[in-house]
C-alpha cells in the first residue's frame, strides 16, 4: 500500500545516508532561481530559456535523488516521471495526428472529389496538404497538421480568386505550424507565444495578398465578415 | 435545434414549432420546389450568416433536403423540403397528439371527441 508518511521517511532517511543531500540541494536551488527567472522576466528568449533550464535542473535532482535511493518506495517520483513522458510525448505528438481526428469528426472528403483546381493550386504553393470539403452552408476553412478544411459554405460564397486567397492564408498557417513543431509547443507550455492569434492572421493575409493579389483578398475578407 | 420537442404555445404560426427563420425557411422550400442557398437569402431577406446555420440544422433534423450541385468550376448546394407541408403538419400533429395521449390518456381522448363535435 502506497503510505506517504513511510514513503518521505524513506526519501529523508536514504538520501540523508548517500551524501548527495548538499548536490541536490543546490540543483533544486537553481531550479527555483531558473523558475523565479522564467516568471520576472519579460524578454522571451530568456523566458523560454529560463523555462527549459529550469525544468532541466528539475530532471536532474530527480535523477540525484533516483541514484541515492535505495529503498523500492518511490512510488511518487515514478508517477511524477511517467506523467513527465506521458505528457510530452502528447503535447509532441497530438499536432502531428489532430487533423486525422479533424477529418472524422466533420466527415471531411478530399477536395478532388467534386473540384480539382483547390489542390492543384495547394501543390503549387509547394506544401505537402490535402485539401478537404465538408458538409455543411456555413462558410468556413480551417487547417491542421496536413490538410486544410473548407466548408461547401465557403466554396458556394467565393470566387475562384477569393477561395485562392483563403487558400493561401491557410497554407501559410499550416507552414507556421509545421515548421518549428517543438519551439511552438514550448511557447506554449511556457505562454511566450510570439505573435498573438491577431499578429498571426495578418501575416497569414499578407502571404495571401503575395500570392494572389491584394483584390482577392480584400473582397474575400468582405465577404467574409 | 428544431424545437419540435419544444412548443411554443404563445408564439404564432409556425414559430410554436420553428424558430422564426426557421419557419421562414421552410416556408420558401415549400412554395418553391428547389432553391439554391443565395436564392433562400434572397426570397427570406435574412443574411447568409443567419440562414447557413439553419439550413445545416434543417438538413439535420430532416425537414429539409439538399443535394450537391457540380456544374463546371462552381459547386453548390440545391435545397428542396423533405416533404411537402401537409405530410410535415401532420407528422407534427401525430406527435403532439401522440404525446398528450400519452400524459393524459383517456382525458385527451375524451377531448379529441368533443372537439370534433364542436368542429
Amino acid at each position: 500500500m502506497f503510505n506517504i508518511r513511510d514513503e518521505l521517511q524513506c526519501y529523508v532517511t536514504c538520501i540523508s545516508d548517500s551524501g548527495l543531500l548538499p548536490l541536490i540541494g543546490v540543483v533544486l536551488l537553481a531550479a527555483t532561481l531558473m523558475f523565479g527567472l522564467y516568471l520576472k522576466s519579460t524578454d522571451t528568449k530568456n523566458r523560454l530559456i529560463s523555462l527549459v533550464l529550469g525544468q532541466l535542473s528539475i530532471l536532474a535532482a530527480i535523477a540525484l535523488i533516483i541514484h541515492a535511493m535505495n529503498c523500492s518506495q518511490m512510488l511518487s517520483l515514478e508517477i511524477y516521471m511517467a506523467y513527465v513522458i506521458l505528457s510530452t510525448s502528447i503535447i509532441l505528438l497530438l499536432p502531428r495526428v489532430y487533423y486525422k481526428v479533424l477529418i472524422k469528426r466533420y466527415k471531411a472528403r478530399p477536395i478532388t472529389e467534386i473540384m480539382d483546381w483547390p489542390q492543384e493550386f495547394v501543390d503549387e504553393l509547394d506544401i505537402k496538404a490535402t485539401v478537404y470539403y465538408y458538409d455543411s452552408a456555413v462558410p468556413g476553412a480551417f487547417a491542421s497538421g496536413k490538410a486544410i478544411f473548407l466548408s461547401i459554405g465557403m466554396l458556394e460564397l467565393t470566387d475562384t480568386p477569393e477561395l485562392k486567397a483563403i487558400l493561401a492564408h491557410e497554407v501559410w498557417h499550416l507552414r507556421h505550424n509545421n515548421k518549428t513543431p517543438i519551439l511552438r509547443q514550448l511557447a506554449l507550455m511556457s505562454f511566450t507565444g510570439n505573435h498573438s492569434q491577431d499578429e498571426l492572421e495578418i501575416l497569414a493575409d499578407r502571404f495571401a495578398e503575395k500570392t494572389v493579389g491584394k483584390a482577392a483578398l480584400e473582397s474575400a475578407r468582405a465577404k467574409l465578415v | 435545434m428544431v424545437k419540435l420537442d419544444r412548443i411554443n404555445l404563445s408564439n404564432e404560426g409556425l414559430t410554436k414549432f420553428f424558430s422564426p427563420i426557421e419557419s421562414q425557411i421552410m416556408q420558401v422550400l415549400w412554395e418553391n420546389e428547389e432553391l439554391t442557398t443565395s436564392m433562400i437569402t434572397e426570397k427570406t431577406d435574412i443574411p447568409l450568416s443567419s440562414v447557413a446555420g439553419t439550413l445545416d440544422r434543417l438538413v439535420k433534423a430532416g425537414y429539409a433536403n439538399r443535394e450537391l450541385d457540380k456544374s463546371g468550376n462552381k459547386v453548390r448546394y440545391i435545397y428542396s423540403a423533405s416533404d411537402s407541408m401537409d405530410n410535415t403538419a401532420n407528422h407534427i400533429t401525430q406527435k403532439v397528439l401522440d404525446s398528450l395521449v400519452d400524459t393524459f390518456g383517456k382525458v385527451a381522448i375524451e377531448n379529441f371527441h368533443t372537439y370534433n363535435k364542436k368542429k
